[in-house]
């Protein structure tokens, strides 16, 4: 199975089973333009593979996850909602790591950081491989990348 | 006597997801503790009367493997189960988890159903 394939499987189970968000696979691709209204959650690996998973949320989607995490309204950008988005980013990076790992050992992850904006590019100063992952929701598409060294 | 049950993990959401299923379970505790760290955790541990922990594994300041080991030093509290609730379950992670006296794990993401599974037997 390729990366990718378990990069959709892997989001899919973490919105049915903990976000209770229905989301469908929009596009596979290697290019994102600058992104707007956005925040981004990432985590790192280093060892065996090094690279960065990064989830990017438009601000009403991200809105919408935490407030289906949370079970109430969160209607405004704060730390609850970098929480629940750099929890995303731990769990698809847990899920990355067991897939790229024979054994959990080789491959440590950061811890998740966020950053979020009204206009921004993210971008890797390294030679990487690319896969971007979009999917939709009710409130509108987000995306899932993995930029690993080659 | 109800039983009391510390949660472990630097993310709030995650905190409060987990509380959440254990409900979702039908699992009562008459009181959740919550932690940040393995260092906030040690000192609830110390303070409070707690019957079982469950703690992430990858967190700031104090790592849920670095809890274990800690704890496994102090003869109060070394006794109380802990079951790990991380996105690391690789075997050897887990196995150096079970070797420092976890007494189990569960993957996020997770089901109320799987957390019943797991920790029911347990209480």
């Amino acid at each position: 199975m390729e990366i990718q394939d378990k990069m959709i499987d892997a989001t899919k189970e973490i919105f049915s089973t903990m976000i209770m968000m229905e989301i469908n696979l929009e596009e596979i691709t290697d290019v994102h333009g600058p992104l707007t209204d956005t925040i981004t959650a990432m985590i790192g690996l280093a060892g065996k593979r090094k690279g960065v998973l990064a989830v990017h949320f438009p601000y009403p989607v991200a809105l919408a996850i935490t407030s289906s995490f949370l079970m109430m309204d969160v209607e405004e950008m704060n730390d609850d909602v970098h929480d629940a988005m750099g929890e995303i980013a731990n769990m698809l990076g847990g899920n990355i790591k067991t897939i790229l790992s024979e054994n959990g050992r080789d491959i440590d992850l950061s811890m998740p950081s966020t950053i979020a904006g009204s206009e921004y590019s993210f971008q890797s100063d390294k030679d990487v491989e690319k896969v971007i992952i979009s999917f939709s929701t009710e409130k509108g598409s987000f995306m899932v990348e993995m930029d690993l060294e080659k | 006597m109800g039983k009391n049950v510390l949660l472990v993990d630097d993310s709030k959401t995650m905190r409060i997801i987990i509380g959440r299923s254990l409900r979702q379970a039908g699992i009562d505790f008459d009181n959740i503790f919550e932690a940040a760290d393995g260092i906030e955790a040690l000192e609830v541990l110390e303070k409070e009367t707690v019957d079982i922990v469950l703690s992430d594994i990858n967190m700031p300041n104090m790592d849920g493997i670095s809890f274990l080991r800690e704890k496994s030093t102090r003869d109060a509290i070394k006794d109380i189960p802990v079951l790990m609730i991380s996105t690391e379950t690789g075997d050897d992670i887990i196995g150096e988890a079970k070797s420092l006296g976890a007494v189990g794990a569960i993957k996020k993401p997770f089901t109320p159903d799987k957390v019943n599974e797991v920790l029911g037997p347990l209480l």
